[in-house]
């Protein structure tokens, strides 16, 4: 076969499997039904939107209507509080921290990284931001050390090591499959019996 | 009116609105399933190992590093699938036609919604080791760069020229056979 005849073989099978593939009609219908199971729910969802980055876009204007009306509200609440006992808000808090401690725990993780200069906390419980949980180092050690509070749940976590390196937690068990690069790791909150 | 980017939709999804993860399935479904189809040779393994792409990535998106890359990252994923599923498949059972005397059992089994240059073809490609079949595809069924071929299989841009080569050479061997075959049963 010349090389022509084989250039020309080659096109036409490429051609053939360029062919469109049929999916069964529900595909989509399949795929979100997994997804909504997948969805993170309760807490863990509110959490999520919480710790999530996002760009937000105002206008100076705006920007300085807000900060005039924070200003203002301060300065309400200091006069309030001035002229009158505060009442209510630190029972209200306590009825909410309650609630809240019942889902969340506080967890810290430590990570042994001889020669590192900078450690980070990544997980789905922060978006896999590598800016958001830094590890303080523990005195001279190279020991580092954060304390993150986590809804109940597992939930699948790696250090970044100088934000590059991504380590799985040596201490803890790995994730499942992993198919985006380095292992994770796993912690469960809320196994302990209450 | 502009649909919005898939980067502008993951921003969507990662706020909450799981929903609007359906605007990505229905725009990268199409080009996937054809990529997962001739990677798993049957429709439905190709439609499990894509859902579980699709759901996989919906999963993980805070961790897609490039939203404007987002089909080069489910590509990635997709093709992890494929391959965790093909090996699965392989310890289960011998699905792949691996040997001669198979080859002429699958040959004279009737496939009639099907032409039979599709068919040999389907064959050809089942016959090539797993990193060549996807190497083929990628090159010239989705016709990426060898760069962005890399990017996605981890793999040099050598070792990728190589393989895809190989493939070629591979697929025009078994058409022959298949031809060959084909002459001792007409």
């Amino acid at each position: 076969m010349s090389d022509e005849q084989f250039d020309d073989l080659i096109e036409r099978v490429a051609a053939e499997l360029r062919e469109p593939v049929a999916l069964r009609p529900d595909f989509d219908a399949r795929v979100m039904a997994r997804v909504q199971q997948a969805r993170p729910r309760g807490m863990g969802r509110v959490l999520q939107w919480l710790v999530a980055p996002r760009q937000v876009a105002i206008s100076p204007l705006t920007g300085l209507a807000a900060a005039c009306a924070l200003i203002l509200g301060f300065w309400f609440a200091l006069a309030q509080g001035r002229s009158s006992r505060m009442v209510a808000p630190a029972a209200v808090e306590r009825v909410a921290d309650e609630r809240l401690a019942a889902e969340v725990e506080v967890v810290r993780f430590v990570l042994v990284a001889p020669g590192a200069n900078a450690v980070a906390l990544v997980g789905d419980f922060n978006g896999w931001d590598t800016g958001s949980t830094p590890l303080r180092p523990v005195g001279a050690t190279d020991v580092w050390s954060v304390e993150v509070p986590l809804v109940r749940g597992a939930h699948e976590y790696a250090f970044v090591i100088d934000g590059r390196e991504w380590r799985a937690d040596p201490a803890a068990p790995r994730a499942g499959s992993n198919d985006f690069g380095p292992p994770n790791s796993v912690v469960i909150v809320g196994a302990r019996a209450s | 009116m502009i649909p919005d980017s898939d980067a502008e939709v993951i921003s969507r999804v990662l706020a909450g609105d799981t929903e609007a993860f359906a605007i990505l399935v229905a725009r990268h479904r199409d080009r996937f399933a054809r990529f997962a189809r001739h990677m798993m040779g049957n429709r439905e393994d190709a439609e499990e190992a894509l859902q579980d792409a699709f759901v996989r990535a919906y999963r993980s998106l805070g961790r897609c590093a490039e939203p404007d890359r987002f089909d080069a990252w489910l590509y990635r994923i997709l093709a992890n699938r494929c391959r965790t599923a093909a090996a699965r498949r392989r310890r289960r059972e011998r699905t792949f036609v691996s040997d001669d005397r198979a080859l002429d059992q699958a040959w004279s089994r009737p496939e009639v919604e099907r032409s039979e240059w599709r068919e040999e073809l389907a064959r050809a490609l089942a016959r090539l080791e797993h990193k060549q079949r996807e190497a083929f595809l990628l090159k010239h069924v989705e016709q990426l760069s060898y760069e962005e071929m890399s990017v996605l299989t981890r793999d040099g841009v050598s070792a990728l020229k190589m393989r895809v080569r190989r493939a070629c050479v591979r697929l025009q061997l078994f058409l022959k056979d298949g031809d060959q075959i084909r002459g001792q049963h007409v």
